[in-house]
């Protein structure tokens, strides 16, 4: 490395030798080959892995509809039998789903956020690569359960009791529960690092309501993400112990509900359809004003459009559920609640309209998609208000009507749109242009597919052809329908490996790409192409939502570090951390370098997955003992350690590190993961008051089986704890770290306090966790608070080891902040779990 | 009231989630209290909607809609004052809390036609 030593470069100023700088900067930041390839924690990359290895489950999917439409295309037909094919329509779900829609969607946006925003890399890079290899080993899972003919096939939403042990003996799915749950483990890890990195690393001056579109959509729905998975991982969490152990949460006859589930499953799987829609709607409000020429009309209803919906749209889930027998004013709340998220999204269909209406669009090879994506999803949206009404939705429950609305919206709005983005981001990608004429043969053939294949399936359903039925009998008047469906998904199949093709061969073929070729306005045109792995020499100032149309030479001069961060002497990783309201610089992030980690945890998790797969408990333990060590083991190579920022100095007039602040994007991921775990446990709290009030053979007993005097002992504990922490971390504002180290040391102690006297509790209470629900949901939300309480403990105690080390003090009193965040939510968690499960029953009674 | 308002900082773009926040905890509370009061105290279903459950999920879904409205009104009267930024955020908040507020008054309308608990 050539030290750097310069001046800080103001805004326009040359700096000495800007090959030299880009140089120092590729050697800090380019990614390794080899077997080291693995340890690569660039987002660039791993967006990228995440994006094919979605279109690989893409094709896999899609086979198996291939499959399915073979099935149905003719009456009688038979070469898959019923439990066959109730895999392959299961699987190409939850493949659909899980392994595509989400990833591939979650992969753009960690490929694209930083390139807008102005920042180098996401903010949490390690964090990216061990959600890709949860990702790809949790699908690899899930998908070798269809070689092994042990797939799921209770539809991919795992109704119970036809998912419960009892119907589906098998491993079918538990391949889904625990395969699932590893994936999310992805979704939620990007979700969190999204919200972080959008809210927190937008170049200088970027203030929120001059944020490209694309962020504010992506902001949405990665906090819908940390907001709407947690219930389902409950649900996961729930059935699996039911098939494993025999806690009946979702049995009647334990005192359990086999509604709870549905429940569960449509608090995510409502806005699930939004989390997917969403990304999708930001691509479009980006590639309209670019080809319409102009700024999109009312950026301001779009923000709110796009906020509206992430609320709204977790207000309708029980949509999915009319049929099972709720009240009809619930029914009505919800039938309500639907047909409003129709408003923003109206909203933003009038304002795309709009601004293609007062703009000169060029009807290039992306708009054509987004052109097919405004007919295909109004139609479905259209549909999707027909079945908030209550009385039509009775009438074509479960019949292909759902099935061909369903593929409208979902379809329509995020493949179509995905595809107008890839070829409107391709030539960022790979430097090169895709063919005009293979792309327009691929889009007519898949526009004309799709509607042949699902228009036609709305009829199927209105003259009642059920959903999931793997046969139906000639005469029933549906056999011309299905065929013609049947033809229509070969012809879109054709259509999407014309596209696919294209894409391969413009890597050989396709013409090169002049510099911003389609004459953006977003500053992720202001890369190379493609893109080096830092992204932006330099980072420069942005005070407009436009910033390559109000200066077209931005490109130039931020390659020649004419801007902020143009140094590379300190060999870090850095970028700005700006203010999330004003844009305005706050510090320098400093981010980890490649990392074996990640892959490592990834890979334990595997473990941990497999051998509960195959009822191996001990190896499952002792796998997650080991991806836990690795886990810390990664956490401790942080802020001032050698392999962090040993080296606080930085160039004069420079923000400080952010680990030598109070204030660093790791409190700020801690918050938004503390946010994910809220929804977890308020959705527990959800299934304790709702089997409370509603399971039809809940039996509480006279009294509660827990002893309230420990509870309050070791909540008494946990709260002294936290206390100490608040004032260790009063005395680091201060600049005051007398007696840190001994009294991290304490608070672990009183931690360990709280986790002995209620693990003691625990194992009085006797239980009878396979016989009543009652007990084996007391048991959860125990063993929930003792995880907690002991994660709590092992961290005070490694920041009193890292105290000793030298690597938190006064001079970096970053890390204890973010510690007392969990400890303080472990108090408000413990204190509402000790009202909840044995306060409230005594005082209530059943 | 023009001084609470003022208090509250209504350019502050945290106003921006928390009608529709408001929005949701209305909603959580009238569908679970509506659960809860039909387990709890079903009344005679020859009530119709005339109710003490009706009654009770509509005084909560008025006070809801109106506070709703009142924070919209209050956004609409700080935007007039400001510039840029925070104008941006007082116009977005004041059409999220008027949007809440219809919300409220939209979904709420089934509470005065129909019978609770059938």
């Amino acid at each position: 490395m050539t030290p750097i030593n310069r001046d800080v470069p103001q805004d326009g100023d040359a700096p000495e030798d800007p090959q030299r700088l880009h140089n120092d900067l590729h050697e800090i930041w380019g990614n390794p080959r080899g077997l080291k390839a693995l340890t690569i924690v660039n987002h660039s990359t791993l967006g990228l892995r995440f994006m094919v290895t979605g279109m690989v489950f893409f094709l896999i999917g899609g086979m198996l509809a291939m499959l399915v439409r073979a099935q149905l295309a003719l009456p009688g037909q038979g070469f898959m039998t019923p439990d066959i094919y109730n895999q392959v329509t299961t699987m190409h779900g939850t493949v659909m789903m899980f392994l595509f829609a989400i990833p591939v969607l979650e992969g753009l946006a960690i490929y694209m956020i930083p390139k807008m925003i102005g920042a180098r890399d996401l903010v949490c890079p390690r964090l990216t690569s061990l959600g890709y290899w949860c990702y790809l080993f949790g699908g690899i899972i899930i998908t070798f359960s269809l070689v092994l003919e042990m797939a799921p096939e209770s539809g991919w939403f795992m109704y119970t009791p036809l998912s419960s042990s009892e119907y589906s003996p098998g491993l079918g799915s538990d391949f889904w529960l625990l395969g699932i749950t590893f994936v999310e483990i992805s979704a939620l890890s990007a979700g969190v690092e999204l919200v972080v990195s959008i809210l927190r690393t937008r170049t200088q001056g970027m203030a929120l309501h001059k944020m490209p579109l694309f962020a504010w959509y992506i902001l949405a729905m990665a906090l819908m993400i940390v907001v709407g998975f947690p219930p389902l991982i409950l649900g996961s969490i729930l059935l699996e112990l039911e098939r494993a152990v025999g806690m009946p949460f979702f049995e009647v006859a334990g005192g359990g509900d086999p509604i709870l589930w549905q429940h569960l499953f449509w608090l995510f799987g409502h806005p699930e359809v939004y989390i997917i829609f969403l990304p999708a709607a930001g691509i479009v409000s980006t590639l309209i004003p670019v080809f319409a020429g102009r700024p999109i009309v009312g950026y301001g209803w779009v923000v709110f459009a796009i906020l509206v919906t992430g609320f709204i749209s977790f207000g309708l889930w029980v949509h999915h559920m009319f049929t099972v027998g709720i009240p009809q004013l619930a029914q009505a709340f919800f039938s309500a609640s639907s047909m409003l998220v129709a408003v923003p999204t109206a909203i933003q269909v009038f304002v795309w309209l709009a601004t293609l209406w007062l703009g000169k669009p060029k009807m290039k090879l992306p708009m054509l998609w987004i052109v097919g994506f405004l007919v295909i999803f109004v139609c479905g949206g259209l549909t999707g208000v027909m079945l908030a009404l209550v009385p039509f939705n009775w009438q074509v429950h479960d019949t292909h009507f759902v099935v061909a609305h369903m593929h409208y919206v979902l379809v329509g709005g995020m493949f179509f749109p995905l595809i107008a983005g890839l070829y409107y981001w391709l030539p960022l990608f790979s430097g090169r242009m895709p063919s005009e004429t293979l792309g327009k043969w691929g889009f007519w053939l898949t526009f004309i597919g799709f509607n042949t294949t699902f228009l036609i399936m709305h009829w199927t359903g209105l003259l009642g052809m059920p959903r999931r039925v793997y046969s139906y009998d000639t005469g029933m008047g549906w056999d011309v329908f299905n065929l013609i469906s049947s033809l229509g998904g070969f012809l879109l199949s054709v259509g999407i490996a014309m596209v696919l093709l294209d894409i391969a061969l413009h890597f050989r073929f396709g013409k090169p790409a002049k510099h911003n070729p389609w004459n953006a306005d977003t500053l992720e045109w202001a890369n190379t192409m493609p893109p080096s792995a830092y992204n932006f020499v330099s980072l420069p100032n942005v005070d407009t939502r436009h910033p390559l149309w109000d200066n077209p030479d931005l490109p130039h001069t931020i390659t020649e570090g004419r801007h902020g961060l143009a140094v590379a002497s300190h060999g870090r990783r850095e970028m700005w951390g700006s203010d999330p309201l004003t844009g305005k610089v706050r510090e320098i992030i400093h981010l980890p370098d490649n990392s074996w980690w990640p892959l490592f945890a990834a890979l334990a998790l595997s473990v941990v997955c497999l051998s509960l797969l195959t009822k191996f408990y001990p190896l499952a333990g002792i796998a997650v003992v080991v991806a836990v060590a690795f886990l810390l083991r990664w956490s401790w190579e942080n802020g001032a350690h050698p392999k962090a920022a040993p080296d606080a100095r930085v160039n004069p007039g420079d923000p400080p590190l952010h680990s030598r602040t109070m204030d660093g994007p790791g409190l700020w991921a801690m918050s938004v993961t503390l946010l994910a775990n809220g929804s977890f446990f308020l959705s527990y709290l959800f299934g304790w008051f709702y089997l409370w009030t509603v399971s039809p053979e809940w039996r509480m007993p006279e009294t509660s089986p827990l002893s309230l005097l420990g509870l309050i002992v070791a909540g008494l504990a946990l709260t002294a704890g936290a206390g100490l922490l608040e004032k260790l971390v009063r005395g680091l504002r201060q600049q005051q770290d007398a007696g840190l180290a001994a009294g991290m040391y304490f608070i672990s102690a009183l931690g360990f306090v709280q986790v002995a006297v209620t693990l003691w509790v625990l194992l009085g209470a006797d239980l009878a966790i396979t016989v009543t629900t009652h007990d084996a949901v007391i048991m959860v939300g125990l063993v929930y608070v003792l995880l907690h309480g002991g994660l709590g403990s092992i961290l005070a105690l490694l920041q009193g080891l890292r105290v000793g080390y030298g690597y938190v003090g006064a001079y970096a009193p970053f890390e204890p902040v973010v510690v007392a965040q969990w400890w303080r939510y472990n108090v408000v968690t413990f204190w509402v779990i000790v009202g909840a499960l044995a306060v409230l029953p005594s005082v209530i009674g059943g | 009231m023009i001084a609470t308002m003022e208090r509250l900082h209504l350019t502050h773009p945290l106003h921006f989630i928390v009608g529709l926040t408001l929005w949701s905890v209305w909603f959580v509370t009238v569908y679970g209290g509506h659960a809860v009061a039909c387990a709890v105290i079903p009344p005679d279903p020859e009530q119709g909607a005339f109710t003490l459950v009706n009654a009770m999920l509509l005084v909560v879904s008025l006070a809801a809609a109106g506070l709703l409205a009142t924070l919209a009104w209050g956004c609409c009267r700080i935007a007039k004052h400001h510039q840029g930024r925070l104008l941006f955020n007082a116009v977005v908040s004041a059409g999220l809390y008027l949007f809440s507020a219809l919300g409220v008054v939209f979904t709420a309308m089934p509470i005065v036609g129909l019978p609770p608990c059938l």
